[in-house]
């Protein structure tokens, strides 16, 4: 278990830190597909389109027809506008009534290079958060589910150099790696039966943080475009997984319960000092698959259907290097998923109004479905504004996604834990370009 | 006008009344529950208001949305004498033990003009569904719990009557019977697995249980009998070791890098004159405490007298002499008992038209891993702190009882083809479950390290023991300290 340890200059971390994002769940799962403005104003659907720095992310093929150096940057505020539970029996029962989700603002910071080396080969750089999550409970120490999960977080940052070649006016390829830095978090609090009350109390709480060092990963991705006619592009890009292994502390937090003999037997029994603690996490391999249309009066139609791996998330095991503290083992399960994706850009001169509208499969079957993760199928419904000329460009978008709700009443339920989750989540997305 | 009104409204009663029926889940209009303590809903050997209001019966009949469940209350009092005590967990010394912590009152709902509808009668084995007919407050627990529940008594509203024939006046339409328990409950109390005395024999059972069953059959009525849990996995006798324990922290004493095993009387291949070392496979029941307390069954070597622990004995005709070991053929002897009674219950319940709620197979799974109860929190059988049992270490808790009714409800689902909601567990679970009267608890001086005095070890074996034999429990012994090597 023992790793070498890689030392980072202190900015390396800073920048990476600001990067590091835990959003409310948002796309499918985990994953984060809002990654520049422009394409969140046309639904994500920008595979087939790829026509600014953001294509680094979404297909970096795309960079094979950006002839200027350009820096591109930007960041999205996603706003969970919604995120209630409604228990149901047997537990926790009605009795807890209506529980909320932190109700806060995420902000998404995402940065893009395009430099042309030759006339056909260009060198791209992105620094984006693909994945995260975050899934913080209010009222954390009452939360009916607190002996689950209290706050499950997820924070990812990619670095992602990418080289396209364009080796026909028409086709165009890139390849890229990608390395990938980390960290989670998960609270909980540990319960205990008060035996001169015979009732469930609260005695710890229990934090596992990871390290921002050494939690890293590689993988790799490509694509290509191809515009066979004038109006019609088709594209598909690929990005591998990538598995992290963590490697973090465990720290327990004695909850007093005001009875001496009862917190004196606790505390003997309580892990003391830090509690190596070691969980790997495979991040999922996805697949875009785009077609976009140039229609009369400078409409522009995109289309695409995107495939995820999420079969690879089967098993969350949080593993603790004191045998006397038992493991997290449990099972996840997780399906593949697609998302649809359409979005239209009607274009006057240098103006773009950009509308579109996604549904997103929820990968997570409802056995899994709980405090740490309540995943749903959603849609969304995208609206967006750009100006661009060729020097510079700003673009500003909005997502309203629309999650349909998870229910586990009467469901198998790995936490046994039931009720009705509703959310709701808005996105505003802004980006900024200068090209020399 | 207003007699288009009547004419609208006349067809929409005549469609609701055809239409219903078709559209809507079996409703009960009256649930009866017939059993022992575990139906009556004791806990740590006592039976009050507090755990009544928390009974399975009562958890059901709520989830069926049945109103006027009526119980037979028992008030709560402060600790005052010997006789009904209620054990909760207290501190001695800084060790979180076992002591009382009330007392049993009296009857606050006697004057119910009808039958209750929890009919559980604490003490009452299958037989006594049938045959205790006429109640005597002076007599076993049956006896004497019968006097304040079926009130058959002479002189009594229900004289002469037994538990199904009162359960019948109350024409119910849903009833569960869980009897059998006490059955063989007696030998894991008494440490005495014997045949006829502690453990009924299985064709006996039959018998009775065959005539509780079709007597309460009816048409119309769903009829739910719960089986028999493996007595032998009780707290009561899988908290102590069976070995040499520091009194302090409860940990095995390791002599020459290994535990050292109590004594009992048995001779072994190793050992051809008593007092010799049990072997791992007993099992010691809580009991033993006092005893321990008393350096029995503890070498003398570690401070102890030497003497063996007593195992149980019967002297013919009607002598029982308890004991508090069970050696690993007794131990086969109670779970084969409780396999062919189970046999029992579920031929009969099928020739009676019940449905069996498998109690004995949950248990086991409690027994090997747990009871997800939800939000992660799972209940055990580990004693004072699992959360299944109260403090005397067989009856359950009110969490234990929650989970019964879940389980009740969930059956009656799934047979029924209905689909009530389930009890809120979590009531249950985060409730504190605490005396009505203001009390610090009663610590017994001479408990022994596990906090179980022989006070309530006699109070639980009365509790089972058949009502025509003799109790002849050991005799104290001079009370020693010991020195446990480290």
């Amino acid at each position: 278990m023992t790793r070498r340890r890689v030392r980072y200059p202190e900015t390396f971390l800073a920048l990476a830190l600001l990067f590091l994002t835990a959003t409310p769940a948002f796309p499918a799962g985990f994953s984060i597909f809002a990654q520049g403005a422009k394409p969140s104003g046309m639904g994500l659907a920008f595979t087939a389109v790829a026509d600014d720095p953001s294509a680094i992310f979404y297909n970096p093929a795309g960079l094979g027809w950006q002839k200027h150096f350009s820096a591109q940057a930007g960041g999205s505020v996603l706003t969970k506008t919604e995120g209630d539970f409604e228990g149901a029996n047997p537990f926790p029962g009605t009795g807890f009534g209506v529980e909320g989700q932190h109700e806060t603002s995420h902000l998404l910071p995402t940065f893009y290079a395009v430099v042309p080396l030759t006339s056909n080969i260009n060198f791209g750089l992105g620094i984006f958060a693909p994945y995260g999550l975050g899934f913080r409970w209010d009222d954390a120490e009452q939360f009916s589910g607190r002996y689950i999960a209290q706050n499950a977080v997820i924070r990812s940052a990619d670095v992602n150099p990418v080289v396209s070649l364009q080796l026909a006016p028409s086709f165009a390829i890139a390849v890229g790696a990608d390395y990938r830095l980390s960290k989670v978090t998960l609270e909980r609090n540990r319960f205990a039966i008060n035996p001169f009350t015979q009732s469930v109390v609260d005695v710890a709480h229990i934090k596992l943080d990871s390290e921002i060092q050494d939690n890293d990963g590689w993988g790799w991705n490509a694509g290509f475009l191809w515009k066979p006619v004038g109006v019609i592009s088709l594209g598909a890009a690929y990005r591998s997984s990538i598995e992290i292994d963590y490697e973090g502390e465990g720290k327990f937090t004695q909850r007093l319960t005001g009875n001496a003999a009862f917190d004196a037997a606790v505390a003997a029994g309580l892990p003391q000092g830090r509690q190596d603690v070691a969980v790997t996490i495979e991040f999922p391999a996805s697949a875009n698959f785009g077609a976009a249309i140039n229609l009369p009066a400078d409409f522009l139609l995109s289309l695409e259907a995107d495939w995820t791996e999420w079969s690879s998330f089967d098993e969350l095991f949080i593993d603790f290097e004191n045998t006397a503290i038992p493991d997290l083992d449990r099972l996840t399960n997780w399906d593949d998923s697609w998302a649809y994706r359409a979005g239209l850009e009607k274009k006057w001169g240098s103006f773009a109004v950009r509308a579109g509208y996604y549904f997103d499969e929820s990968p997570q079957p409802i056995r899994d479905v709980g405090p740490i993760l309540a995943d749903a199928d959603r849609n969304a419904y995208t609206l967006g504004f750009g100006y661009n000329t060729e020097r510079w460009g700003v673009d500003i978008s909005d997502i309203y996604i629309d999650f349909e709700q998870r229910d586990t009443r009467g469901e198998e339920s790995t936490d046994q834990f039931f009720g009705r989750y509703s959310e709701a989540a808005n996105l505003v997305a802004i980006s900024f370009r200068l090209s020399f | 006008m207003k007699r288009t009104f009547r004419a609208a409204a006349s067809a929409g009663a005549l469609t609701a009344l055809l239409v219903s029926p078709l559209f809507s889940q079996t409703a009960f209009r009256k649930y009866v529950a017939l059993g022992d303590s575990l139906t009556a809903a004791v806990e740590g050997n006592c039976l009050v208001e507090r755990h009544q209001r928390r009974s399975y019966p009562k958890l059901v009949a709520d989830a069926l949305g049945i109103g006027g469940f009526e119980q037979p209350f028992i008030s709560e009092r402060a600790v005052s004498g010997p006789v009904g005590v209620c054990l909760g967990a207290v501190v001695a010394g800084g060790t979180i033990t076992v002591g009382a912590v009330s007392q049993q009152g009296a009857p606050t709902n006697a004057a119910l003009a009808r039958p209750y509808d929890n009919l559980g009668i604490p003490g009452a084995n299958a037989a006594d569904l049938v045959d205790l007919r006429v109640a005597n407050p002076s007599g076993n627990t049956a006896n004497r719990f019968a006097a304040a529940i079926l009130r058959n008594f002479p002189g009594g509203p229900f004289e002469g009557r037994n538990t199904v024939e009162e359960a019948n006046l109350l024409n119910p339409d849903l009833v569960t019977v869980w009897a059998g328990p006490n059955d063989v409950l007696g030998a894991a109390l008494a440490g005495a697995a014997i045949d006829q005395v502690t453990l009924t024999p299985a064709a006996v059972f039959e018998a009775k249980y065959s005539q509780a069953l079709s007597g309460l059959r009816a048409t119309g009525r769903t009829l739910i009998a719960l089986n028999v849990p493996d007595v032998t996995s009780l707290a009561f006798v899988r908290t102590i070791p069976p070995v040499v324990v520091d009194p302090a922290t409860r940990q095995p004493v390791i002599v020459g890098g290994q535990p050292v095993p109590l004594l009992g009387p048995r001779t072994t291949p190793t050992c051809s004159t008593a007092p010799c070392p049990i072997p791992s496979s007993t099992l010691v029941t809580l009991g033993a405490s006092a005893l321990l307390g008393q350096g029995i069954g503890i070498p003398t070597a570690l401070g102890g007298t030497g003497l063996p622990l007593p195992d149980g004995s019967f002297t013919p005709p009607a002598t029982l002499s308890p004991g508090v070991l069970l050696y690993a053929d007794e131990v086969a002897l109670m779970q084969q008992r409780t396999t062919e009674i189970n046999a029992r219950i579920a031929s009969v319940a099928s020739a009676n038209g019940a449905t069996v709620l498998d109690i004995h197979a949950l248990f086991d799974g409690i027994v090997a891993h747990g009871y997800e109860a939800g939000g992660g929190i799972v209940i055990t059988t580990s004693f004072l702190t699992g959360g299944l049992f109260s403090a005397d270490g067989f009856h359950a808790s009110n969490i234990g009882y929650a989970i019964v009714a879940k389980e009740v409800v969930q059956h009656l689902n799934e047979v029924s083809g209905t689909d009530f909601d389930l009890p809120d567990l979590a009531h249950t679970l985060f409730e504190p479950d605490m005396p009505v009267i203001s009390a610090s608890g009663v610590l017994d001086p001479a408990a022994g390290p596990f906090g179980y005095s022989m006070r309530m070890w006699k109070d639980l074996v009365s509790t089972a023991a058949p009502s025509d034999v003799e109790l002849v429990f050991p005799s104290p012994v001079k009370r020693v300290e010991k020195v446990f090597p480290r």
